[in-house]
């Protein structure tokens, strides 16, 4: 388990925040013109990758606000929380964390503990 | 020295321990060696190390609610204390569960998976309560109220481990600003200095007096916290620990105060100084009581002062072992051999001398190639140099077959690990987190550099003190292993085997054979054979598994891998983890401002959510549920029941844009709806699925009030603020929850409306006045209260909201007011009745996620001249607009005296021939199903494939003995279907 700072509280545990999945999936402005296969991307497609991920953070038991945080999905640090609204931070920005735990590859799990040879 | 002895039953017998005796130490000291049988095989075992790592005496503590698989080699004795083997029958000396040992070769690796195949029925009849009462360890514990809690801890360092690295660091911090955590798992600091003879002098004392004088600069520093018989069990992502803590160490459980804390640490920095843990080596009937690792012994040696054997067969393959030779011969003993496999030339000078001093049968570039003996060692088998046999008359045999850096946790933290050549095991290599590692769990076995390794590991902080510490060893320095994990048997008969799981009963050969049927991989190989999967995990066994795998797959062993180390480290009690969230404080309990009269009233209560709500009201003690069900739901269409409604959600919107935010919460339109009145409104997700319903009643375009379903209240509040914060921060509005600001009462039937005049007798209820779905603020002696009409039963109704504090009062006013009416109370379950009867839906019942307003024909709420609302889009993809979607239908069984049952599937066919071979197609399932005491028959509802189009016609339902019973398919509006009663 991890602490998360809320931007609006501080530092807190995790056990306080409800995930809210992949943040900035605008929702379609008029969905009355737009096709099936677009509408139905909007409410079930959401992207899963191994790494940096944008997404959305409530503070269920505590201030009850939304916001956003940049996670590692591979290591589960937060390497960056914003407010609702604000511009989300380039991924450049994040380009020296380290990508896995135990430096396996980019797709797929496998949890190694010895250092490859 | 004179202590008093503590007595203490081991299956029933009495026996005497020393005050701060583990149970293996006490019955070691009374010359017991048969603890326990093994899982598998049932064969007869022993104490084999002495502390945490211990795989085979697994005991129960039957006065501590009988709980299992307690380690003798942890768990202190007291006073009274009554201690039993775990698995035998009937009795641990004779256990006629150990016919399984002569009939192992059918229970070979996989054996499980590859026997109980069929028949069917057997595995439920024959072979799983036949397995359950062979295999397994002890037997589950009995209930109890834990008293364990949970305590949280923030620091600047944590320090795992108070053994002599431990301390080392301790002691550099001691004084500072860093806020400290010391952890240590035994009742002493000390490690290996309490352990073993290692250490002649620290400082030029002896080691216990600078432990001592260590101990107390420390416990004085005001910046160390200390945690004794506290055991680090996971090390988790962001550094975040978990250790469990023994309250009650060497005493019996107070009644009044926690037993266990589990203490959940965050930290900035971890140093790890846990340790090493010995591992053995595999040889013929290596489980046999008697066998027992070097440093094990020399613990109980040391540190509990006793000579478990005082002629043991030693045998190694490193000089770790000298220790243990000196600690021996200095108290007087002499060991029966010393069995070295190194060749005598890299065997180190001070072994040899204290060999040849003391005369001791000296075996070098020999091995134990088995022992042998019933229920104990009897003689050990030694190969010598020369290949010949040699059998040695003995009861005890140490083995060392090395150490192991007690790498669990540092795995855990996602560091990685390398294979050292030089100490032939694995240690940590490249961190993942702020993890320090000293000492021998770092791979560092060398007391010389261990104080450079400490300065150096901890020069990244900041002032801490400067150390000087100077070490006199005794005995060699440099570990000179030279590999071993089997040696070759001799002697093959049905009972003699060669274990690498002890507590699992894993053999050597059962690895081959799991390698040969192609499990080359070590995660599926663990699995196949269940190597290293007991309650030890394999602490002592397992680098010795990768080992032989790594020799049969002729692969290097860091190639091979370890499998991986998963939290918790050792295991942790339940009650630890549950903490003070058990029973009444599990989960919250809520109670309306009307729970007292219901309890007066004899109401049975069905929980909902958190709340506790009347389910049904028993008017005498041999009133059944359906009788009191039936005589309530009658009376409230013959005169007028009241239900307590006031666990239904209520949420405030309010604001300039609460209009706009209403419009596309729910689907109804709200624009064009007049002020004081409300409309039955439905909330969709965006896939378009029923999330919940309610009455929206607007008090004017910025401010509305909702109510949502009991069990919904929280969701709904949380996605509206969703949609607010997130979707829509534009709009201006506040969401208010006053779910409890306010008790509700439903006032339902047909008296309803002459009890309302007697009760509020200046307002005027009169349909003119006071229309359906219309509502207004009253005042009420000091307070003001709402009344809206609406109706969930489909007679003439009313819902009261009233401040809680007033509560109680006005609905005894109701009940005072309408003694000619007979006034009926109502529960839950006659509600549900009565909207049946009407075919009102239940979210959540009638609805389970997947259905649309389209599919309940709720079309007419649906606001389509809107241009948005949450799901709208949805409800014009292809798949909702399918007419053979699952639909709600109405069912009446057509021999009115049947009952239908809620669940069953409604198809086609009448017949099902039995037994049914082939799929009966399934249209869908019923949902709610009643007798209605006003209709006098069965009412039920369904959702079924394409089944608007299917009302008149007649289907099947089924019964739970597989019959069927005929049903016609009607609308689902089974009274009054005009719905004039509601209006009138």
């Amino acid at each position: 388990m991890f602490t998360i700072r809320c931007p609006y509280c501080g530092e807190r545990d995790q056990s306080e925040f409800s995930n809210g999945g992949e943040a900035h999936v605008a929702r379609p402005k008029d969905p009355e013109q737009i096709s099936d296969r677009e509408w139905s991307e909007y409410v079930f497609i959401r992207a899963n990758p191994k790494g940096i991920y944008y997404e959305r953070w409530v503070h269920t038991h505590g201030c009850k606000k939304w916001f956003n945080a940049v996670r590692n999905t591979s290591t589960d640090e937060i390497l960056k929380v914003y407010k609702m609204g604000e511009a989300p931070p380039p991924l450049k920005e994040f380009k020296n964390t380290i990508k896995t735990p135990s430096g396996e590859p980019d797709v797929g799990s496998g949890n190694f503990s010895v250092k490859k040879p | 020295m004179t202590e008093s002895k503590i007595y203490f039953k081991f299956d029933g017998k009495k026996y005497a321990g020393n005050q701060g005796d583990t149970i293996a130490a006490a019955l070691l000291r009374n010359n017991v060696r048969l603890i326990g049988r093994s899982f598998k095989y049932h064969r007869p075992r022993g104490i084999y190390t002495c502390g945490i790592e211990e795989p085979n005496a697994l005991v129960q503590i039957i006065n501590e609610h009988n709980e299992p698989n307690v380690r003798a080699t942890v768990k202190k004795i007291y006073e009274g204390m009554i201690v039993k083997s775990q698995n035998r029958w009937p009795s641990l000396k004779t256990d006629l569960g150990s016919i399984n040992n002569i009939l192992s070769p059918i229970f070979s690796a996989g054996f499980y998976y590859k026997t109980f195949m069929g028949p069917k029925g057997f595995w439920k009849n024959v072979y799983e309560p036949l397995i359950r009462r062979t295999a397994g360890l002890g037997k589950p514990p009995k209930e109890f109220k834990s008293k364990s809690i949970h305590q949280h801890h923030n620091v600047d360092v944590i320090i795992v481990g108070g053994g002599l690295s431990g301390l080392l660091a301790a002691r550099k911090f001691a004084g500072t600003n860093y806020d400290v955590l010391l952890v240590e798992r035994e009742d002493a600091f000390g490690g290996v200095l309490k352990n073993a003879n290692k250490i002649k002098s620290i400082n030029d004392q002896p080691a216990d007096e600078w432990l001592e004088k260590t101990e107390r600069l420390i416990r004085n520093s005001n910046n160390i916290k200390i945690l004794k018989n506290t055991l680090v069990t996971t090390y988790n992502f962001s550094d975040h620990l978990i250790a469990l803590e023994d309250k009650n160490v060497g005493k019996p459980q107070d009644n009044e105060k926690p037993e266990l804390v589990l203490h959940k640490i965050r930290t900035k920095h971890t140093i790890l100084a846990n340790g090493h843990i010995e591992r053995f080596i595999t040889f013929r009937n290596n489980d046999l009581p008697g066998v027992m690792l070097a440093a094990s012994f020399e613990k109980y040696l040391n540190r509990y002062g006793f000579v478990p054997d005082e002629s043991p067969v030693i045998f190694t393959n490193n000089s770790s072992t000298y220790s243990l030779l000196k600690s021996l011969t200095d108290l007087g003993h002499k060991p029966k051999a010393y069995v070295d496999i190194r060749d005598q030339k890299n065997i180190e000078k001070q072994t040899l001398e204290l060999l040849e001093k003391f005369n001791i049968p000296f075996y070098p570039k020999s091995e134990v190639e088995g022992c042998e003996g019933q229920k104990e060692v009897k003689k050990v088998s030694i190969r010598t140099k020369k290949n010949q046999i040699t059998k040695i008359k003995t009861s005890m045999l140490c083995v060392s077959g090395g150490f192991n850096p007690d790498i669990h946790l540092f795995t855990q933290s996602k560091g990685l690990l390398k294979w050292d050549k030089d100490h032939l095991t694995f240690k940590p290599d490249r961190i993942f987190q702020k993890t320090i590692t000293l000492g021998s769990v770092s791979g560092n076995f060398s007391y010389e550099k261990l104080l450079v390794e400490v300065e150096k590991k901890l020069s990244e902080f900041q002032g801490l003190n400067e150390l000087e510490v100077k070490f006199e060893i005794n005995g060699p320095e440099k570990f000179q292993i030279k590999e071993l994990w089997e040696t070759k048997h001799e002697k093959k008969s049905l009972w003699s085997k060669s274990f690498i799981d002890l507590q699992n009963d894993v053999t050597t050969k059962d690895l081959r054979q799991a390698v040969n049927e192609g499990f080359n991989r070590i995660e599926h190989l663990k699995r196949f054979t269940t190597n290293s999967m007991g309650t030890d995990q394999g602490k002592i066994s397992s680098i010795n598994a990768l080992g032989i795998v790594s020799k049969i797959l002729k692969k290097d062993i860091s190639e091979v891998g370890t499998t991986t180390y998963r939290p918790p480290y050792s295991p942790v009690n339940f009650s630890a983890i549950a903490g003070r969230s058990t029973y009444e404080f599990y989960d919250p309990v809520r109670k309306t401002p009307l729970h007292s009269w219901h309890i007066n009233q004899n109401a049975v209560f069905e929980n909902v959510g958190q709340w506790k709500r009347p389910w049904y009201f028993k008017k005498s003690e041999d009133e059944t549920m359906l009788q009191a069900v039936q005589r309530e739901a009658e009376q409230v269409r013959k005169t007028a029941g009241i239900l307590d409604g006031s666990t239904l959600g209520k949420i405030e919107i309010k604001g300039k844009d609460a209009l706009t935010f209403v419009n596309l919460m729910y689907t109804n339109s709200f624009t064009k709806m007049k002020p004081k009145t409300g409309r039955y409104a439905l909330m969709l997700g965006e896939d378009g699925m029923i999330k919940d319903d309610g009455i929206v009643c607007k008090i004017n375009d910025q401010h509305f009030i909702v109510t949502t379903t009991t069990g919904n209240a929280a969701s709904v509040l949380a996605h509206m603020e969703e949609y607010a914060q997130t979707e829509w921060p534009n709009l201006n509005l506040y969401i208010n929850s006053i779910t409890e600001q306010f008790a509700t009462f439903n006032l339902s039937g047909p008296k309803s409306r002459v009890i309302m005049s007697r009760v509020f007798n200046d307002i005027d209820f009169s349909n003119d006045q006071f229309p359906f779905m219309s509502f207004d603020n009253f005042k009420y002696l000091d307070t003001e209260i709402r009344i809206l009409r609406a109706s969930f039963t489909g007679e003439l109704g009313y819902e009261i909201y009233v401040p809680p504090s007033h509560a109680l009062k006005l609905w005894q006013k109701f009940f005072i007011s309408s003694r000619d009416f007979d006034l009926v109370p109502y529960g839950t379950e006659t509600m549900h009745l009565l909207r049946a009867e009407k075919g009102y839906i239940i979210v959540g019942q009638d609805t389970d996620g997947t259905v649309t307003p389209l599919d309940l024909n709720l079309n007419w709420m649906i606001g389509k001249k809107k241009k948005d609302f949450i799901g709208k889009r949805s409800l014009t993809r292809t798949d909702i607009v399918r007419e053979t979607r699952k639909q709600l239908v109405g069912l009446v069984p057509v021999d009115k005296t049947l009952g239908i049952e809620e669940g069953q599937h409604v198809i086609e066919q009448k017949d099902l021939s039995l037994p049914i071979k082939n799929p009966v197609d399934m249209l869908g399932h019923v949902t709610s199903s009643y007798f209605s005491p006003n209709l006098n028959h069965s009412v039920a509802m369904a959702l079924i494939r394409g089944g608007k189009r299917k009302i008149g016609s007649r289907l099947f339902v089924s019964t739970e003995n597989l019959n069927t019973i005929a049903v016609e398919v009607v609308e689902p509006n089974f009274i009054d279907p005009k719905n004039e009663r509601m209006m009138l």
